[in-house]
């Protein structure tokens, strides 16, 4: 090795970083965490409002059909009283 | 078993490995840059990317491995971002008032800066090869390049670098 690379050996030996190096690592490591617990949260809300939703629309279609079976049921119940009381007369 | 087991988990410890390669890390994307805060940034972003790979890693040699691959990767990413190539034009460099000489504090600056504007992959080379004391094989593994053409950019950059300092009147001792 001649003098050059020897002076290269001395100019490049490694350095440390600041002082408070680990403990900014760390910091940063807790403060990534809860972005991702938050994006996961914020995913079972959606998901889960998004299955109430469809579970409060299927609701909402079974009443309205139960509501007109409901309504033709009693014209059905009408008519049926309405002829029987014609071919009583006759 | 039990025995692996420890070794399996020192591998993982961290902190330890934060301890351990905090200077190597910090020191190769510094050398490359020439920028202590940005150097300090992108040395916490290959500790935070260790902490996300931690399950990955076999052993402490592998650890190491790891660490100066992905420092090496962001530093080169970093400068591209940059897109300031050399860091320090080699004719912006003041001439000394007084020659510094073999040994001399004033020289060890006056190659940093030199080294700061080689080219991207010469510069990574010599880093490696001077600051990590690597041979050309292993340099050639980290970098994903041929041996050859290591050793090829050792042998440019140590002509360029010993003809620089010589037209700044810096020779054999």
């Amino acid at each position: 090795m001649d003098w050059l690379e020897q002076e290269l050996k001395q100019a490049l030996a490694r350095k440390e970083p600041a002082a408070d190096f680990d403990a900014r690592v760390r910091r940063r490591l807790v403060r990534t965490t809860p972005r991702w617990l938050a994006a996961a949260a914020a995913l079972v809300v959606i998901a889960g409002g998004g299955a109430l939703y469809r579970r409060h629309q299927g609701e909402q279609a079974k009443e309205q059909v139960m509501q007109a079976m409901r309504l033709a049921g009693s014209k059905l119940n009408r008519v049926q009283a309405h002829v029987q009381a014609m071919g009583e007369r006759q | 078993m039990i025995e692996i087991q420890s070794a399996a988990r020192q591998a993982c410890d961290f902190g330890e490995l934060m301890r351990e390669h905090r200077s190597m890390v910090f020191s190769v994307v510094y050398h490359f840059l020439h920028d202590r805060d940005l150097a300090e940034e992108i040395a916490q972003d290959v500790f935070l990317s260790l902490h996300r790979n931690l399950g990955e890693l076999e052993s402490p040699a592998h650890a190491a491995h790891w660490l100066r691959r992905v420092a090496v990767q962001r530093s080169i990413d970093a400068a591209r971002r940059r897109q300031r190539r050399p860091m320090v034009a080699l004719e912006s460099l003041p001439e000394p008032s007084v020659r510094p000489s073999p040994g001399d504090p004033l020289l060890g600056e006056m190659l940093r800066k030199l080294i700061a504007s080689l080219p991207e992959t010469q510069r990574m080379v010599v880093i490696l090869r001077y600051q990590e004391d690597l041979d050309p094989s292993e340099i050639a593994g980290i970098m994903g390049i041929p041996v050859g053409t290591v050793k090829s950019h050792l042998q440019r950059s140590l002509a360029l670098l010993r003809e620089k300092l010589e037209r700044r009147g810096v020779g054999e001792r």
